[in-house]
């Protein structure tokens, strides 16, 4: 009998103003004691959804409409909440996803140990601080913060601490909701090596629940793949890496390869999710799936148990075990055969040598702040130089922190440096001095240099259409009446491979994808005919699944239109998938520069060692062909 | 190989870009959801009843709300209603006429009031932290102190002529300050949002951005502002009319209740000249409450589901 039984789960959610939608459908799995299981798709698959379930937190709206729960032989399903409490966080612990915030900001640290260990043992006094003293060694904090207060702490001590307060009464079984999304890379990397070793050590079972593809296969034994709310494959790691079975699994595979390749391919999963409100006929994935046959479109596959895993897909089924009605099947693959973005060695070295249109010379830009009498300083950006070729991308790579925003908001003219000079040469006319613009001057290079933002679904106001969004741009800078605006608005869509533009015209942000949007912010930066885009984070917020999407759309506009491109990133993969320069900062200076593929394979200095080593690295010893 | 996407070949059917469904999922519409609110729903049919004695008066009641020729203190009959007061005024015409002025004032006076706080509130809060934001918060803050009462007081008592206009204006400029300060949390927490930093480099003024781009989504606030706005002007009218510094020549609910205390209508047993003046007030202010339950609705997606 496994720890955690869960059978056909489904959870409703049934507003009373929207059509309800089943967000989690029949979905079975089990955990094993001291089983490290993961659960990935990308956001709106439900996966959290499952989680909040299995720890009984649903809310109204939703409500667990099917099936039922089972932890150690015990249904929880209905289980009143007095006897819940009981089991939770003796038995069943969880780190949320908002973590950084789920700690009471008004209670010292130990006082939440203390509430949570009172309540579930024995220890008193002195023996519950000697247990928080214990726990802060497990995750690798100084005691000395035992008496703090949340704020005190940085956000990656905030996780350690949610995580050790997770463990305080020994649970049997963790749900890591996302425990890491919004921490440094180099941190993320030290807490998920500290789970997993802490895992190994009290044998807790886990349900890890995580977009990131790379740090699951990395940490898990088992990884289950939800799509629109069904599971859609449970199949061990190794097993995965080596073998996928669902389609979709290979899309997110497809998603993630290593930066120190020499040539690197990336697939995307083109399309987005179906509407759960709507009723389903056959399978879910069958609109973006490249190896759909009739009978996906008709039949909803079950999962049932294909070579050495679970999946619900017609084709894995019928390619492996047996063909009776003979139908014509794709050819077995393990890579997603859908588009792929790849990116070669050639192009680089011809970029490098043109003549810079942005130079940066040696800024540095010092905080000063008033604490009381007291007076810091603080040196965001120290002594950097670099320029900016026209048709190239220049990626500034660094943990938050690090001064790269702070040097993007100084060559946007949205602050001043307080040393040093930025010099930009428009096409005609002479060379401007950034660091002193104002008035007419700024409008003028506003119109030169556009941005990208990191999260789509901010950056297009919601109750404006997207023939505002991009008519704007178009009637400010460049003098355009309403009827040309609008057409040039259709034809900067086209360009972003939004298609046919009339149909977009009039929509809302919120009737498109994340990859979509992030897409018409492109076209709205592209709108002002802008000579540098700098684009901050622009697919962190995305899925995977279509990060390449919008990689390879800058990619192409760079190489097409030869704008320029700041791309600001932590993440080195994508920068190493667009960027021709890789610029590496650490607190405010540049500590590596040169090529990409040359700084990432061949680091000299230890930051960026410590950088790469974080890159979550699945498959270091599986080798996929 | 150069870089670039690759497009798999052998399968030439394959959905390079899912077809856009249709909009699936539409946010419900404003009206609807005001009007999904049980209790709004109550505010908004007894509103509209309102409104409509007001529009038809000259058909509802049976005289000119004016007339003060009938024998003084008629008990309620067929021809008088609810009776006659010390005067010889119709009641009921009175009750049904005054209906008009205290929907003017709470509409125009919730208008005015409105407006500047949107102005103001949306200036500063947008240039949160610079000399314009302070003097503005500066007139703000001194507008939340003054003693409200007693300045419209003032206001009206020395004004030449005395009217709704007057009324109105009295009101508007004695009641913005509060919502203005809400307008300004707004902004401040609206400001900094992505798609702002996007509009200014997309070359818009400062005008544009604060009321094209910001102030749509700030709708619900406004809208919530106004009704508040217009149910404070309501009260605030039939305060002063009944303290005898409303329009002498119009009749409104407020007049009403001067007069039959002036005319110790209590003393003498004359409930009703007092009780249904106050209690139609008394709905209508209830009326305006409930509406805003429901835009409260708009603004806070959580308590829909209550």
């Amino acid at each position: 009998m496994a720890l955690l039984e869960v059978r056909d789960l489904s959870v409703r959610y049934e507003p009373r103003l929207h059509r309800p939608l089943t967000a989690v459908d029949r979905v079975s799995f089990d955990v094993g004691e001291g089983e490290f299981v993961g659960l990935i798709g990308e956001s709106g698959s439900g996966k959290s959804t499952l989680g909040t379930a299995l720890l009984r937190l649903t809310e109204r709206p939703g409500r667990i409409s099917g099936g039922s729960i089972r932890f150690d032989g015990k249904d929880i399903t209905d289980l009143p909440e007095d006897e819940l409490r009981a089991h939770r966080w003796r038995d069943i612990a969880t780190v949320f996803q908002s973590s950084m915030n789920s700690l009471n900001p008004v209670v010292r640290i130990e006082g939440q140990f203390r509430d949570a260990i009172e309540a579930h043992t024995d220890l008193r006094g002195a023996a519950v601080t000697g247990r928080v003293r214990e726990l802060f060694e497990m995750v690798m904090i100084d005691p000395r913060f035992i008496s703090a207060h949340p704020h005190e702490l940085s956000g990656g001590m905030k996780q350690r601490v949610n995580l050790a307060l997770a463990l305080a009464n020994r649970p049997r079984f963790v749900l890591l909701d996302e425990p890491t999304t919004g921490l440094d890379v180099v941190v993320q990397r030290s807490i998920l090596d500290n789970i997993r070793r802490l895992q190994q050590e009290q044998q807790f079972a886990v349900l890890f629940i995580s977009h990131d593809i790379g740090t699951v296969v990395d940490l898990s034994d088992r990884i289950l793949v939800m799509y629109a709310g069904r599971l859609v494959e449970s199949h061990a790691a190794q097993g995965l890496l080596r073998d996928p079975l669902h389609p979709y699994s290979k899309g997110l595979l497809g998603s993630y390869a290593d930066p120190r390749e020499e040539t690197i391919r990336i697939t995307y999963v083109p399309g987005r999710p179906p509407d759960l409100t709507q009723v389903q006929h056959g399978c879910a994935f069958a609109a973006r799936c490249p190896e759909r046959i009739a009978l996906c479109g008709e039949q909803a596959p079950e999962l049932e148990p294909i070579d050495d895993g679970l999946a619900a897909c017609h084709v894995a089924r019928l390619q492996r075990t047996g063909n009776p009605d003979g139908l014509d099947l794709p050819p077995r693959t393990v890579g997603f055969a859908g588009p792929e973005f790849v990116k070669t060695q050639e192009e680089t070295a011809r970029v490098l040598d043109r003549e810079p249109f942005l130079r940066v010379e040696a800024v540095s830009r010092v905080f000063e702040r008033r604490h009381g009498l007291r007076r810091s300083r603080v040196e965001a950006v120290t002594d950097v130089s670099f320029g900016l070729r026209p048709g190239e991308v220049t990626a500034l790579v660094g943990q938050s922190g690090s001064g790269k925003t702070t040097l993007a908001r100084m060559i946007t003219a949205v602050e001043r440096p307080t040393a040093g000079r930025i010099r930009f040469q428009p096409e005609d006319g002479p060379e401007v001095a950034v660091e002193s613009l104002r008035g007419k001057g700024l409008r003028d290079y506003r119109r030169q240099v556009q941005m990208v933002f990191q999260d789509p679904y901010s950056s297009l106001n919601p109750t404006k259409t997207l023939e505002y969004a991009l008519t704007r741009p178009l009637r400010n800078f460049r003098g355009m009446t309403a009827a040309q605006a609008r057409e040039e608005a259709g034809r900067l869509l086209e360009r972003v491979a939004l298609t046919p533009s009339s149909r977009f015209l009039g929509r809302y942000p919120y009737e498109l994808s994340g990859g979509q949007r992030q897409r018409v912010v492109i076209a709205r930066a592209l709108a002002a005919q802008p000579r540098l885009i700098v684009a901050d984070e622009p697919v962190s917020s995305l899925d995977v699944s279509i990060r390449a999407e919008v990689l390879e759309l800058l990619q192409s506009l760079v190489h097409d239109s030869g704008v320029g491109v700041l791309y600001i990133t932590h993440d080195l993969l994508s920068a190493r998938m667009i960027a021709d320069e890789v610029l590496v900062l650490n607190g405010g200076r540049v500590v590596e520069q040169g090529p990409a593929l040359q700084v990432i394979r061949d680091p000299a200095d230890d930051y960026t060692r410590s950088l790469l080593a974080a890159v979550p690295n699945p498959f270091a010893d599986t080798l996929v062909p | 190989m150069s870089t670039g996407v690759v497009q798999p070949t052998d399968r030439g059917d394959l959905p390079v870009e899912a077809p856009l469904e249709e909009a699936s999922s539409t946010p419900p519409r404003w009206y609807a959801l005001v009007w999904g609110n049980r209790k709004a729903r109550v505010g908004i049919v007894l509103l509209g009843f309102f409104v409509l004695v007001a529009v038809l008066a000259p058909v509802i009641a049976p005289y000119d709300g004016a007339r003060t020729d009938f024998e003084a203190l008629l008990p309620p009959s067929g021809a008088h209603p609810l009776g006659t007061t010390t005067q010889g005024g119709d009641i009921f015409s009175q009750l049904v006429y005054g209906s008009r002025t205290s929907l003017l004032v709470g509409l125009f006076g919730g208008l005015f009031a409105t407006a500047i706080a949107l102005v103001v509130g949306l200036v500063s809060g947008y240039k949160e932290g610079t000399v314009v934001d302070d003097l503005l918060s500066f007139v703000t803050n001194v507008a939340l102190v003054v003693p409200v009462l007693p300045l419209m007081i003032v206001l009206v008592a020395y004004s030449d002529v005395r009217g709704l206009p007057l009324l109105v204006f009295v009101i508007g400029i004695t009641s913005w300050a509060g919502h203005a300060r809400a307008k300004r949390s707004q902004i401040i927490t609206l400001r900094n949002r992505d798609f702002v930093t996007a509009a200014k480099f997309s070359g818009e003024s400062t005008f544009r951005i604060v009321f094209r781009e910001i102030m749509p989504s700030m709708t619900s606030l406004v809208a919530a502002g106004f009704v508040g706005a217009a149910t404070g002007a309501i009260g605030a009218e039939a305060g002063l009319s009944f303290l005898g510094l409303g329009d002498p020549s119009s009749i409104s609910w407020g007049t009403m209740l001067y007069q039959a205390n002036a005319q110790g209508a209590v003393a003498q047993g004359l409930w009703i000249w007092v009780l249904v003046p106050g209690l139609t007030l008394a709905l209508l202010i209830t009326s305006l409450t409930f509406i805003n339950f429901g835009v409260d609705l708009l603004s806070n997606p959580h308590l829909r589901e209550e």
